[in-house]
């Protein structure tokens, strides 16, 4: 809202994933391709295998074609998504870490010069600095990922910067280092897939299997140290966030799946290649190839997602509010938002006021400066369905609105403005809606939790839905009359009666056996504590 | 309609070094990544000058093939030596540059696009220009076509974060970022301004190709300064035409900038039109005497004072339309003591290092020229 938003109606941030994923997949290429040329030249070498070294001249030519145009222009394209989709993040970040910035691109400038100098001296130069050229190479590109990767973990980790304000505090912040870990093994797997490729083609099949054996050699141990360091790694997000892709949260949980199995099958399929290696199809390898990327990009969605609703953790929403009040905030906060509204606080709206005719322009733009960065209408995460999935009526989405930050483990900001810009807001989701809902009509108790609980209550027994309920049915379905009275933060949704009470009793037929007891009055006896939980 | 609330406010985080540090970075990494937009453009027009325009039918395909075999690794170099001023003008100007790269956001993200395309074509050209000269100058035109219209999303998106006065309008008018900056009377003059620079930097090019062949191949290398050295000449002739355009074309408040009202611009200005003066006579001197050095070292070294005369009165221009919002002295300053040493040392470490790679593959040394 200090920026204007580009408003893409298929959802901007799909085209940071598609930059971004694109772009991740070749970049990390460029790394462990790098090492992989050096070592591969003096293993040829060595062993006086020709054959190998022109494959691997080749080889070099499609390495610096991709890297060097692709790889480069496709990271000059994450600085232009973000700096058009996250403006403030992305200007905040650069004042926090230019200079590592600015040590990156000196990296980046010895790289891409080394690797020009490496494939035109191919035929010019003698072995001996032909692979000088070649280590440093693999060293800048290595140590621009070390660099930027500090900047990457930051995001998600700032750990203690957020008191401190240090560079490298910030910079070697919790996730650092596994982080680290993982990406280089990410960048050896690589290496060796993409040697696959263009192993593939070749005609001379002794000298494909040897390239397919060599490259699996890296390709197979590096993944297998992946889970390894996965595990690290997750160990050091904070539980909470990473709590997101155990379920609350439906796309980092799916791609968390997604992450681990394409991981294995990308596995599989390399030691498929292993067993017939003379016999590697172009098609094959491609497969392998797209599978990879599947699974890298599933874990870097996972980790954007789960530091959700934050673009940096605890600091910054997605939506560009900060998380606490601090000198130079611009006004930009929740508090400051509830209480001189949107309107008021924001630069780039046009709206200045609410009256009862402009009520639905004005939620659209409420919508664009606090929901946009992550929704749109009606396409990515688009509104219109998830509304119209969970047949919430103008009431129910009205009083949702108020529950926004306890959903899916917290992963959206609350909403923050006036009373008369949330019912702007209600009033322009409820325009999107295009069915009659009727959700008087679903008794089904399933049904009901799913509609108006789930966002927040997860079907489990630990959860408060079923530890908190009066195991009395009559007691608990006259309860949920009034949400707000259990618990402040609860939306207050209103129920009708039948409703109730089959949620109810789809409540109780959830709960495990120990729980039933646990709840009779009889059993709460001092000395024996519920079993509830896990 | 001036509405200052429009420019957004600075983000919380204070510059983590002076003001000056970064603008001293911008202006210098931005004058070099001119020089290699220069050449890179200007290679382009050339080799396709010679492919298309050339009369002499046993020179066209080996000039175009020289030029072309150098433009990729000139475009690598225009995107290298881009990424620095793209972080530093964020750094100062962001405020400015973000939202109007919002306003322009599709242009703007296609420039990756077109980039990508341009790029590969480019190294089609170097690659099979010699087997199909006729498919490698088709491609390479369409390159140029594509480096031309990103130089111009440039171009509209420099003037537009200029002048936040113009921003409500636009962005309220179209918010999905399909906008230019067309309506702006600076942006024609100003971007033919830098195409045809462009051009001339090309000819420059081939002068110095010309220098490097000049002892093995005297006939080519001498056909090579001539067609070179006339483009130069023509190319800065035009300059005075279209510099006069982009003069008038500002509101005269700016044009007296450089007229009397900033002493530091006024004598930029007198320097740049004097050297432009100079360089003509000069090239035009070289090609009577047939002096490839007093060419290729002579016109070219002030050819790059001109260029630096030229970077800094845009800064300067820049500053004096953001005046009414932007100073320098509200940036809260906190330097990074910890890690601003260390890209010094990192920076200076690189260059070196960068020359070493140079020379080590003959680049300075060389008896024979080497083929990049
Ligand atoms: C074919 C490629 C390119 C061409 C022809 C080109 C050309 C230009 C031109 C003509 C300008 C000046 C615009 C004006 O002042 O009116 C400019 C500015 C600029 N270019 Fe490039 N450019 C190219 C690629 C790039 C790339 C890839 C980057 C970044 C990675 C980049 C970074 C910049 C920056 C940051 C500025 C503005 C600096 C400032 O305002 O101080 N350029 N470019």
């Amino acid at each position: 809202m200090n920026y204007p938003i580009w408003d893409v109606a298929f959802g901007a941030g799909l085209l940071i994933a598609l930059v971004a994923g694109l772009h991740v997949f070749v970049s990390h290429f460029a790394v462990g391709g790098g090492l992989f040329l050096v070592l591969t030249e003096r293993k040829a070498r060595r062993t006086n295998d020709t054959a190998l070294l022109n494959w691997l001249k080749s080889h070099t030519k499609f390495f610096v074609l991709l890297t060097v145009v692709f790889g480069a222009v496709s990271g000059v394209g994450i600085w232009f998504t973000i700096g058009l989709i996250s403006p403030t993040a992305t200007s905040d970040l650069i004042h926090i870490f230019v200079w590592g910035w600015a040590i990156e691109w000196v990296f980046f400038f010895i790289e891409i010069t080394a690797a020009l100098l490496y494939l035109y001296g191919w035929d010019k130069l003698d072995p001996k600095l032909h692979e000088w050229y070649g280590w440093i190479y693999f060293i800048a590109a290595y140590a621009s990922l070390v660099v930027i990767n500090g900047i990457i973990t930051f995001m998600l980790t700032p750990g203690s910067w957020i008191d401190v304000h240090k560079f490298w505090i910030g910079f070697f912040n919790p996730t650092y280092i596994p982080s680290t870990f993982f990406r280089t093994a990410i960048c050896i797997a690589l290496a060796g897939i993409y040697a696959l490729i263009t192993a593939s083609v070749q005609k001379d099949l002794d000298l494909k299997a040897r390239i397919v054996r060599w490259g699996a050699l890296w390709t197979v141990p590096a993944l297998i140290t992946l889970p390894l360091f996965g595990w690290w790694y997750i160990r050091k997000i904070p539980a909470v966030l990473f709590a997101s892709a155990r379920g609350p949260m439906p796309t980092a949980t799916h791609y968390a799946f997604l992450a681990w199995s394409l991981l294995v099958v990308t596995f599989v399929l390399t030691l498929w290649a292993l067993l017939r290696p003379r016999h590697l199809h172009l098609a094959f390898a491609l497969v392998i190839a797209l599978v990879a990327l599947g699974a890298m990009d599933s874990f870097e969605f996972v980790r954007e997602d789960v530091r959700k609703p934050f673009v940096i953790e605890n600091y910054l929403y997605d939506n560009s509010l900060y998380a606490a009040s601090m000198p130079g905030d611009g006004g930009f906060t929740i508090d400051n938002l509830n209480t001189v509204g949107v309107l008021n606080a924001a630069t780039w709206v046009q709206h200045r006021a609410v009256t009862p005719d402009n009520q639905v322009a004005v939620g659209r733009e409420v919508f664009r400066v606090e929901c946009q960065a992550c929704h749109t209408a009606d396409h990515y995460r688009g509104i219109h369905q998830l509304i119209e999935q969970r047949q919430w009526d103008p009431a129910t989405v009205h009083a949702m609105l108020s529950g926004l930050s306890l959903m899916h483990n917290g992963i959206m900001p609350p909403f923050a403005g006036t009373d008369a810009e949330r019912d702007a807001l209600a009033a322009y989701v409820n325009s999107l809606q295009t069915i009659t809902p009727n959700p008087a009509t679903f008794t089904d108790g399933k049904l009901v939790f799913e509609n108006n609980c789930s966002m927040c209550h997860q079907d489990r027994p630990d959860d408060m839905l079923f530890t908190g309920l009066d195991p009395n049915p009559k007691v608990a379905a006259d309860s949920l009359k009034d949400l707000t009275s259990l618990f402040p933060l609860m939306p207050d949704l209103k129920l009708s009666e039948a409703q109730r009470t089959s949620l109810v009793r789809w409540i109780n037929t959830q709960r495990p056996a120990s729980q039933h007891a646990a709840n009779q009055p009889a059993a709460n006896r001092p000395g024996t504590a519920p079993e509830g939980g896990n | 309609m001036i509405n200052p609330s429009m420019v957004p406010t600075l983000d919380p985080n204070p510059l983590p070094a002076p003001y000056w540090v970064f603008k001293l970075l911008l202006l210098v990494t931005f004058f070099l990544h001119m020089l290699a937009m220069n050449f890179m453009m200007g290679g382009a027009f050339m080799a396709l000058a010679a492919r298309f325009g050339s009369k002499s039918s046993q020179y066209r395909n080996r000039i175009f093939i020289d030029v072309a075999k150098k433009i990729p690794t000139l475009l690598a170099a225009t995107i290298t030596l881009g990424i620095a001023p793209l972080l530093f003008v964020q750094v100062v100007y962001g405020q400015y540059f973000y939202t109007s790269t919002i306003l322009i956001a599709w242009p703007w993200f296609f420039v990756l696009i077109l980039l990508i395309a341009a790029y590969y074509g480019f190294y089609f050209a170097a690659y099979k220009g010699k087997r199909r000269p006729g498919a490698a100058g088709f491609v390479l035109l369409a390159s140029l076509a594509l480096v031309l219209f990103i130089g111009f999303i440039y171009s509209n998106n420099v003037t537009l974060m200029q002048v936040p006065s113009h921003w409500a309008a636009k962005y309220f008018a179209n918010p999905s970022g399909w906008n230019l900056n067309l309506s702006e009377p600076t942006l024609i003059p100003r971007y033919l301004h830098f195409v045809t620079a462009a051009i001339a930097v090309g000819g420059i090019l081939l002068v110095l190709l010309a220098l490097a062949r000049w002892k093995h191949d005297r006939e080519y290398a001498r056909h090579l300064f001539r067609f070179g050295g006339k483009a130069f000449m023509y190319a800065t002739m035009a300059q005075f035409l279209v510099g006069m355009w982009f003069l008038v074309s500002l509101p005269r408040d700016l044009r007296m900038l450089f007229m009397g009202d900033n002493t530091l611009a006024t004598v930029l200005f007198s320097a740049g039109l004097l050297g432009t003066v100079a360089a003509i006579f000069l090239m035009s001197d070289a090609l009577r005497k047939d002096s490839i050095r007093v060419a290729a070292y002579g016109v070219t070294g002030l050819t790059a004072f001109i260029i630096l005369t030229m970077v800094i009165m845009r800064d300067i221009l820049r500053d004096a339309y953001l005046e009414p919002y932007f100073h320098p002295h509200q940036f809260p300053v906190h330097t990074q003591w910890s890690i601003f040493p260390l890209f010094l040392l990192l920076f200076l470490g690189g260059v070196v290092l960068w020359l070493v790679m140079l020379k080590r593959y003959g680049l300075f040394t060389s008896t024979k020229p080497t083929e990049l």
